[in-house]
């Protein structure tokens, strides 16, 4: 059974629709993708799996059920701005939300010194956090979210604020979480993260869900449009070739734009004929292209 | 459920131990220190258990008759005032050697006799370095006029039996007229109830206020600091509101323990316990449903005002806001503290009664009624009821505006806003 489905899932706020019935299923171990310019009803959609708000019409199950004061518990959520006392010390509060959650205060304490130590911030546990940078605050902000090892991680911009050594940090950290099995929602700006982590992504667009499904399938559905062609010699008459829409000399070699794949072919036939071919490659589109166009041609 | 006992922990140990809780008690407790010390102070600096010293000489038989008189009633024990006779040195007048007197520093000042008239009272002066000395000179004028009034009655050949009834004193007794088969309240269960409804009602408004403000300010402080997106996905609000107030309450608890504990210690200091056995106050006199209807009044108007502090504090989402929202409580809690206040000396007053039945008001003003009238005991059931029932519907009204509030961001909500996003939670 599936761990988390959301089905034809429905919010307005007074007179604005903030979530146009969105439908994702995430399994066990699993990291799910949700990108979205702002104010597309990325948070909306987190708050409402996580009970916060309530949903006006379709059904959010987590295995199978519906939602319960009993999955408190198994949540971790990680909001897009940081969340934590200001004027209390780490170890403390990390202490307080684990209890929260369930655990028993010793227990939490060691694993929070197994978290900060990890993290390589175990002198953080005595410091208060406003005296924390903000990258600092926000591992403490992660660890409170993973502390008691949740069987749902909701993750809001996980990885703003952090260079790119701790973002690597974190990001191995939330593969192992999956690799044990938890169920993740993850949203951000960084295409590259989605890419890296998550099999299964939507993409939201004005309260819409615009695209929907495995990444592979998607990259496929956009039709590459790019080859790049690098030769020993010179290569002449490319313009000529049906279907190819412009090409730009680059550092090492070509890039062209083509308007159908057929087009591609033809290219490296046209190369070959006339000279050596060492690099010949039909890119396909990264997501970062795939949001722009699906967002971009949706804003018009 | 286990979480709230989480969270009082957390909000209780947090508050208590922060500086500005220990820094404020101790301030108070300081306050409270100095306050019981007052009748020892006042009784240290007046020094009024010497009695002051007054010289006189005197210069034929007429006047040492007289002072023989003053002397009888200005020199009894615990009088403020002492007359001394010295005898004039050859050569000298009275004035000159009352003056050598007072800069020796003999006597306080000295008294002149001069003519006297019809009924054997002699002009008199008083001489001293201080020139505002009333109360001596008060003093004086008093008992000279006793004097005269025995030479004029003792002159005018009434019997000592007439003269003794005219001196003997009035004496008026106040009882309350009970209209249960108890006794009414006497003089001294009044006064010590009126004390106690005094501090009651201080400590109250002192509780609501500062608690109160605590509750908002840190419920919007947990708003802005977005921690509280954080907390709702952990605990249920209501859980997070109600383990807030009760921290709270526990630490309103510890600091009143404190106060009281201060206040005993100081007046079971020895050089205290005598003076303040002197003011008369008896506790035995201390009716105990006064104290019990006491706390529950106090425990029920904390209560109604934490909720609603919450609530208000789950509104806004700047700590600047927090006092335009708030201000609606901090009126009512105002008036309710100003009526009970005025209305001490006339706990009658239909103002008091009607109060005494309107919540947010009544804890304050019942108290008064309660101690200090002979008030039925289903009037003050009735009025607890109402208390309750307000409580049970500002509760719930408060869990939902609670609940909705503490994920509203940017401006305050308009009713109507807030109207429509507690609809939607259902």
């Amino acid at each position: 059974m599936k761990r988390l489905v959301l089905q034809n899932v429905f919010k307005q706020y007074a007179d604005k629709v903030a979530v146009n019935g969105i439908s994702f299923e995430v399994e066990q171990g699993e990291i799910y993708g949700l990108l979205g310019a702002n104010g597309a009803g990325k948070t909306t959609t987190m708050r409402m799996i996580l009970g916060l708000i309530y949903h006006d019409k379709g059904s959010i199950l987590y295995n199978g059920q519906t939602y319960s004061k009993a999955l408190l518990n198994d949540f971790g959520y990680l909001p897009e701005e940081r969340g934590l006392y200001p004027k209390i010390k780490v170890g403390e509060q990390l202490n307080y939300l684990a209890q929260l959650k369930g655990m028993k205060a010793s227990d939490a304490d060691k694993e929070i010194k197994y978290w900060l130590e990890r993290f390589g911030v175990p002198e953080n546990y005595n410091k208060k956090v406003e005296e924390l940078s903000k990258g600092n605050q926000q591992k403490i902000q992660f660890v409170s979210a993973i502390v008691h090892r949740p069987t749902y991680i909701i993750m809001d911009e996980a990885f703003s604020g952090l260079d790119p050594v701790n973002v690597e940090l974190l990001k191995e950290t939330v593969k192992e979480l999956r690799d044990n099995g938890s169920t993740i929602v993850f949203s951000t700006h960084r295409m590259e993260h989605v890419e890296e982590l998550c099999k299964n992504i939507s993409i939201l667009h004005k309260s819409n869900q615009v695209v929907k499904g495995n990444l592979k399938e998607i990259r496929n559905q956009f039709p590459k449009e790019k080859v790049f062609l690098a030769t020993a010699g010179q290569v002449t008459g490319i313009e000529a070739i049906n279907g190819v829409e412009h090409v730009k000399q680059n550092e090492n070699g070509l890039e062209i734009k083509i308007s159908k794949e057929k087009a591609a072919k033809d290219i490296l036939q046209h190369a070959i004929s006339q000279t050596e071919v060492t690099h010949f490659e039909i890119k396909a589109p990264t997501l970062n292209e795939i949001f722009i166009r699906t967002v971009g041609e949706n804003n018009e | 459920m286990n979480n709230i006992g989480t969270v009082i922990k957390f909000t209780f140990l947090n508050k208590v131990r922060s500086k500005s809780f220990l820094i404020s008690t101790l301030v108070f407790a300081i306050i409270i220190s100095i306050g019981v010390h007052i009748p020892f102070f006042i009784k240290m600096f007046s020094g009024d258990s010497e009695a002051k010293l007054i010289g006189y000489v005197v210069q034929n038989e007429q006047e040492a008759a007289f002072a023989n008189q003053l002397e009888q009633y200005t020199n009894y024990d615990g009088s403020s005032i002492a007359l001394k006779k010295y005898e004039l040195p050859a050569g000298s007048n009275a004035d000159q050697f009352g003056t050598k007197l007072v800069t020796d520093g003999d006597v306080r000042g000295y008294i002149i006799f001069s003519e006297f008239d019809n009924n054997g009272i002699p002009a008199v002066t008083y001489k001293s370095e201080a020139l505002g000395d009333y109360t001596t000179v008060s003093q004086l004028e008093q008992t000279i006029q006793i004097i005269k009034q025995q030479n004029i009655i003792a002159s005018s050949g009434l019997s000592n039996d007439i003269i003794e009834q005219l001196s003997a004193p009035v004496v008026v007794n106040s009882l309350q007229i009970s209209f249960g088969s108890e006794e009414g309240l006497s003089e001294d269960e009044r006064g010590i109830n009126m004390w106690i409804i005094y501090g009651l009602i201080i400590v109250l408004f002192m509780g609501i206020m500062i608690s109160g403000q605590t509750i908002a300010a840190e419920v919007t402080a947990e708003k802005s600091s977005r921690v509280m997106e954080v907390l709702v996905t952990s605990v249920s609000p209501l859980a997070s509101m109600f383990g807030k107030i009760t921290g709270m309450f526990l630490l309103v608890v510890t600091q009143l323990v404190t106060y009281i504990a201060v206040v005993i210690i100081n007046v079971s200091l020895p050089h205290n316990n005598e003076i303040l056995s002197g003011l008369n106050i008896n506790f035995s006199a201390l009716d105990p449903f006064v104290l019990i209807y006491g706390l529950i009044y106090f425990f029920a108007g904390f209560f109604l005002f934490s909720v609603l502090y919450a609530a208000l504090g789950s509104i806004v989402s700047r700590t600047e806001d927090l006092g335009q929202a708030v201000m609606p409580m901090t009126i009512i809690s105002l008036a309710g503290f100003y009526i009970a206040m005025f209305s001490i000396a006339t706990p009658e007053s239909t103002l008091v009664t009607v109060s005494s039945y309107i919540p947010f008001v009544s804890p304050f003003v019942m108290l008064l009624r309660i101690g200090l009238t002979n008030i039925a005991t289903w009037e003050i059931l009735v009025s607890l009821a109402i208390l309750f029932v307000t409580i049970y519907v500002c509760v719930a009204i408060s869990a939902r505006i609670y609940r909705t509030g503490v994920l509203m961001y940017g401006k305050r909500p308009s009713l109507k806003e807030l109207y429509k996003a507690m609809k939607a939670y259902k």
